[in-house]
């Protein structure tokens, strides 16, 4: 269906072509001039277990990873493209071909030139290996390479959301002829990285810390202006927090610190806490249910357990006040939010009655029936929500018992086994929904092994419709209206129940500047950021 | 004494023919109430085991046998008095007492869930009446849950150092009793099991079920057990050289009874004393876990009550003080108990200068 | 004497390494059949961190890692790696495991040994002033104290000394082994890493020395009865010299063999400690592994500790020798 495109689609790459030779200039929006020298230190934690996100995306790893390695793109808050590796491009009217213009002058660190060939391949290698990448360019045929500075993309269907997949977070683009004829998995650059970023890899301590020097050939000259990069690894929280109060850690994301020290370290004079440069990360907190539980396969029992949750208290008690209610999958931020209100507002009353004319009533302890719940073991936020949990539905009649277990093990029963009842899980939006929400409410998302695909057992035939639709759709209008149905539909089915969008934040000491300047945050190439003393 | 060979071996076999020849065992020794029930009431009231050789000499005496010159136990009433003496004892069976008495009426106390959102969190102490200690993070009670979590600590040490004493005493005394290539392969699994750090033991083996509190009594059980095997066996190779077993032998009573109502009950005071520690060792074992969040979350422990009171340790340390000061007031005792136990059980050890 | 004691300590060391190989293949195929029950595995754990993955990315990380062989296919391999003296791979930190452990060993020696070392000095001075006044006040307060010690959690000792000498007063740093970021050397560095390692030295010994107190007065008080010690009191030595010379070093032997077996045993004990102070040590890489369903890596650590419990008890052994001649190596 190719549907006329809008404006936007056209001003957009001319208003880049202008740009292009500005390269950096839409970027950096401060007023103050950068100051050259000083080391930073980012701290991370737990330690990545590689430093280049091609086989793994983890979070520290995203951290470390963009510093060496870049993308074709990177992106503005509005979430609009703008240039690194590639200075323009244009996507064809029906949306089948992405051009990139490459940046000419470009070198890897050690001395080869970057070119269109180490783009198909890095192209091809994701499709192949990177956790997401199957997806992401699932609709990508080819990659031809007129001339060393122009790679093209040839889709065989249109993918409305790849213009936002090429950020170094999320596609990186690796040399050719460090990768080439061997095992991604093994390539000893995972472990010491060559790529075309400002900053270069000098050593990793494991354990310790990590060090990065400044590129002196950097294509985005006089960038970067900091000389050294230290990532330490300090693996306890409260650690971290001192460690920012003596200033040995500069700078950390994700929130480095326990969400109660939060507020004890705004306080301090030289600290000062950010809460932009998560829109890609973002994501929901949600109740997921396994629809093959003879109680919670009933719609009226989902419902009234939506009703027994009182959203305002996890916000405020188990996120202190870092997070943002939501009544559907998609965040708050995107442009496909719905911002219509939960169908099933906090209740109790209404649970209770609910719970009775189903049938369920209460026992002679007060206990309808028990359900077990397992919460994701990553922090500790998910078992604080399993306890709130507990208490609430103790109130209509519902026994929960709470079953701890480490990663792996949680990962194992929900999805390999589905060895449960109800899962306090997360997820993340990524950079669209058609990337990070589909899978988990496709019916053909429903696999066996692979973690973080749809758990539940969902499968509803119109909102199978609507996702396929919109993963093709270039009409962005349209897409915004199938989304919006689709979480409406959500909304009412429960096969999940969203809670709240947690709200991530970066702190950082005040003599560090322009670190989150996109939607990336932390997870950008650092080639802004400067050091005041 | 040479390694591992025992003497015992050459009397047990002779018994063992006896017993194929004459069906003499359950005929020659008229021992009305089980021994045991006997051991246990004269161990603690002072009156002590009849011999076997008591029964071969006079077999229709009452019991009231004296115990014999060589046994290095107390007599008569002289173990009851003795703890009742001990100051050590008496504060740590009080205080035990105490909060056993406590775990029992923590329904009472505190009745509904004490992992309930009652309040507003992190209110601090004394400024509600309702709740005296103030809530934590949650919001729940913490003097609630200081309760109710003697109950966990105390449960699950307990059965953890039940399964522990069982094991390890069948395995001492099976050890100890055989000698030989048994004594040799049991204490080669012992040390196995010694070697490996049991705490991480007990890790990998909650790993593999998910925790709860019936599998952590049981991982901390089952790597609890080499503790009291040395000891038992120890214990088993003096006793296998004493009279009454070698009556008991010749009288032809087969291993297993020599073993179940002979040997036992006269090893029982050190084991009683070893279990005590076992208990304090299974409970700090499993504030341990708890601390690590490796716990039971449907249960409050003192354990998981540090552990969350730690991420607010600059601002309500109290949260983790209280929790710690309980456990620290139950090992206590029970370590004053054995303290109080190895004092009156072995008095030939108990240094006055 | 000498040359019979020699030889006689060669002998045990053999015997000991004799006995050794089949102990370390037992623990190895135990822990390995015991870990083979954990469900899950190190490509859920790196799945799990990555936020998402495909059905091909797992095969092909399951693969790459040699999870997806048999039980038996995967035990003769490690073991195959550990005749060459190799420990494996550590998918979880992409890095060698004997690199991995090196890295870490020194660290947990430092705790161990450091906190033994304080453990047996106090436990031994305590235990001499106790003997001394046996029976009396300070005997009792002493003892008391030594008991108080042994009842408290380690962690919750940790906790509350990191709040009394950490945040109330500052005098010593909170965690980590070394003051991150400033660069320090000579005498400064040294300052600097012993500040780090007083607290958790301290928490971990705390629950020692109440048993090396113990140990000491037993030790002394029967010692003191003996013959040899009246006669050297009767021959005028001052008793001072006395206690020293021949009463503690009869005390020495239940001593060492205590320390023998904590030694060993000390890992497990020093895993909780490390997590609370970050010690970037052994017994927190174990937890790490068993969470990262990291088996080589936890393999290795459970291979260390058996090799270090044989290890000391050997060490003990020769101690004891040189100690009380009497007591035969055999």
């Amino acid at each position: 269906m190719k549907a006329a495109l809008p404006l936007r689609w056209l001003i957009l790459p001319c208003a880049t072509l202008v740009f292009a030779s500005h390269a950096g200039a839409a970027t950096s929006a401060n007023t103050d001039t950068p100051v050259r020298g000083g080391t930073l230190n980012l701290v991370v934690d737990p330690e990545p277990p590689t430093l280049v996100d091609l086989t793994n995306t983890a979070v520290p790893t995203l951290k470390v990873s963009t510093k060496v390695t870049e993308g074709l793109l990177t992106y503005d808050f509005a979430l609009h493209p703008e240039p690194q590796l590639a200075t323009s491009w244009s996507i064809s009217s029906d949306g089948l071909q992405y051009t990139f213009h490459l940046r000419h002058g470009v070198k890897w660190h050690d001395g080869q030139d970057f070119t269109s060939a180490d783009v198909a391949y890095s192209i091809e290698l994701l499709k192949r290996v990177h956790p997401r990448g199957k997806g992401t360019f699932a609709n990508v045929a080819e990659v031809r390479t007129p001339d060393a500075f122009t790679a093209i993309l040839v889709l065989s269907k249109p993918s409305p959301f790849l213009i936002k997949a090429f950020s170094a977070s999320e596609s990186p683009i690796v040399p050719k002829h460090i990768y080439e004829g061997t095992d991604p998995f093994s390539n000893q650059n995972n472990n010491a990285p060559i790529g075309t970023g400002p900053f270069k890899f000098v050593k990793w301590v494991r354990g310790s810390y990590i060090e990065y020097d400044r590129n002196p050939d950097y294509w985005d000259k006089p960038k970067p202006y900091v000389d050294k990069i230290i990532v330490r690894l300090i693996p306890d929280a409260a650690a971290r927090a001192i460690a920012f109060e003596t200033g040995a850690a500069d700078l950390g994301g994700d929130t480095p610190v326990p969400l109660a020290d939060l507020a004890r370290l705004k306080q301090n004079a030289r600290l000062a806490v950010e809460t932009r440069g998560y829109e890609y990360e973002a994501g929901v907190a949600r109740v997921e249910f396994n629809l093959g539980n003879r109680y919670l396969k009933v719609p009226a029992v989902r419902e009234a357990i939506a009703r027994a949750i009182d959203r305002k208290v996890i916000e405020k008690a188990i996120y202190y006040g870092y997070a943002t209610e939501v009544s559907g999958p998609i965040i708050a931020s995107s442009p496909y939010y719905d911002a219509a209100p939960t169908p099933y507002p906090f209740d109790i009353d209404k649970a209770n009655a609910l719970l009775d004319a189903a049938g369920l009533p209460r026992g002679s302890d007060g206990v309808r029936f028990a359900i077990t719940v397992d919460p994701l073991p990553i922090s500790d936020i998910p078992q604080r929500t399993a306890a709130y949990l507990r208490s609430a539905l103790a109130k209509i009649g519902i026994a929960v018992t709470i079953r701890n277990q480490d990663l792996p093990s949680y990962l194992r029963r929900i999805y390999s086994d589905r060895d449960f009842d109800v899962a306090i899980n997360g997820m993340s939006n990524l950079f669209d929904p058609t990337v990070g929400v589909q899978r988990l409410y496709w019916s053909q998302s429903i696999r066996k092994g692979v973690p973080f695909t749809n758990a539940s057992g969902y499968s509803n035939p119109r909102v199978d419709q609507l996702l396929e639709q919109a993963a093709v759709e270039p009409n962005e209008a349209a897409r915004v209206q199938q989304f919006r149905e689709f979480q409406q539909i959500v909304e009412r089915d429960l096969p999940d129940i969203d809670l709240v969008e947690p709200q991530q934040v970066t702190v950082y000491n005040k003599r560090v500047h322009d670190h989150t300047t996109s939607p990336d945050g932390l997870d950008s190439n650092f080639a802004d950021v400067y050091l005041s003393q | 004494m040479s390694t591992n060979h025992s003497p015992l071996e050459q009397p047990s076999r002779r018994a063992v023919k006896s017993l194929e020849d004459q069906p003499l065992k359950h005929v020659a020794v008229p021992l009305e109430h089980s021994s045991w029930g006997r051991q246990f009431a004269a161990g603690w009231l002072g009156r002590f085991r009849r011999r076997a050789s008591d029964a071969l000499d006079a077999p229709n005496t009452p019991d009231t046998a004296d115990a014999v010159q060589d046994v290095p136990y107390a007599r008569d009433w002289t173990v009851f008095k003795a703890l009742l003496r001990n100051p050590a004892a008496l504060s740590g069976a009080t205080l035990l007492l105490a909060l056993i008495v406590i775990a029992l009426l923590a329904g009472t106390l505190y009745p509904g869930d004490p992992l309930d959102i009652v309040a507003q969190p992190m209110l601090p102490p004394g400024q509600d009446p309702q709740y005296w200690l103030g809530t934590d993070s949650l919001g729940r009670n913490v003097l609630a849950e200081l309760v109710h979590g003697s109950r966990a600590s105390l449960a699950i040490g307990a059965t953890a150092a039940l399964i522990g004493v069982v094991i390890g005493t069948l395995i001492g005394a099976l050890a100890g009793y055989f000698g030989g290539w048994v004594d040799d392969v049991l204490m080669r699994v012992t040390e196995l099991f010694q070697t490996t750090p049991s705490f991480l033991f007990v890790i990998v083996i909650v790993s593999i079920g998910h925790p709860s509190m019936s599998i952590i009594s049981l991982a901390i059980g089952v790597t609890s057990w080499p503790t009291i095997t040395r000891l038992v066996r120890a214990e088993f190779r003096a006793l296998g050289q004493s009279d009454f077993v070698m009556a008991a032998r010749s009288l032809g009573f087969g291993h297993a009874r020599i073993i179940w109502r002979e040997m036992l009950p006269n090893a029982l005071p050190p084991i009683i004393v070893t279990t005590s520690v076992m208990l304090a060792t299974a409970i700090l074992m499993e504030s341990a876990l708890s601390f690590l969040g490796m716990g039971d979350p449907n249960v409050v422990s003192w354990g998981s009550m540090i552990g969350d009171g730690r991420d607010m340790l600059r601002t309500a340390w109290y949260l983790t003080a209280l929790p710690g000061g309980a456990l620290v007031l139950t090992v206590l005792a029970l370590n004053l108990l054995g303290d109080g136990l190895n004092d009156a059980l072995n008095p030939r050890l108990n240094e006055r200068p | 004497m000498i040359s019979s004691r020699t030889t006689r300590v060669v002998r045990r060391l053999r015997r000991t390494g004799a006995q050794a190989v089949p102990t370390v293949i037992a623990v190895v195929v135990l822990n390995f059949v015991l870990l083979q029950l954990v469900p899950g595995d190190a490509a859920d754990v790196l799945a799990g961190e990555s936020g998402s993955a495909t059905a091909e990315t797992m095969a092909m990380m399951r693969h790459h890692f040699g999870l997806d062989l048999t039980l038996w296919q995967q035990l003769v391999a490690y073991l195959n790696h550990l005749a060459h003296f190799s420990l494996g791979f550590s998918p979880r930190f992409n890095t060698p495991v004997m690199q991995l452990i090196m890295s870490r060993l020194p660290n947990t020696l430092i705790l161990m040994v450091s906190a033994l070392i304080f453990a047996v000095v106090a436990g031994v001075v305590i235990g001499v002033a106790m003997a001394t006044w046996a029976g009396r006040w300070p005997d009792r307060v002493l003892s008391f104290i030594a008991l108080v010690l042994y009842s408290m959690p380690g962690f919750w000792l940790a906790l509350m000394a990191i709040v009394l000498f950490s945040v109330k007063l500052g005098w010593l740093p909170s965690g980590g082994e070394m003051t991150l970021g400033a660069d320090l050397s000579g005498w400064d560095w040294l300052a600097d890493r012993v500040s780090h390692a007083v607290l958790p030295a301290l928490a971990l010994a705390s629950f020692f020395v109440a048993i090396y107190a113990r140990l000491t007065r037993v030790a002394m008080l029967e010692v003191q009865r003996q013959d040899f010690v009246r006669t050297a009191q009767a021959k005028g030595l001052h008793p001072m010299i006395v206690t020293l010379r021949h009463v503690l070093r009869n005390a020495l032997i239940p001593i060492t063999t205590v320390a023998g077996m904590h030694l060993g045993n000390l890992l497990g004990g020093a895993a909780v400690i490390e997590t609370v102070f970050s010690w970037p040590g052994l017994g927190r890489l174990a937890l790490e592994a068993v969470q990262g369903r990291d088996y080589n890596v936890l393999l290795g650590v459970l291979l260390l500790s058996s090799l270090l419990v044989i290890a000391s008890n050997v060490l003990v052994d020769v101690l004891h020798a040189w100690l009380d001649p009497r007591i035969a190596l055999h």
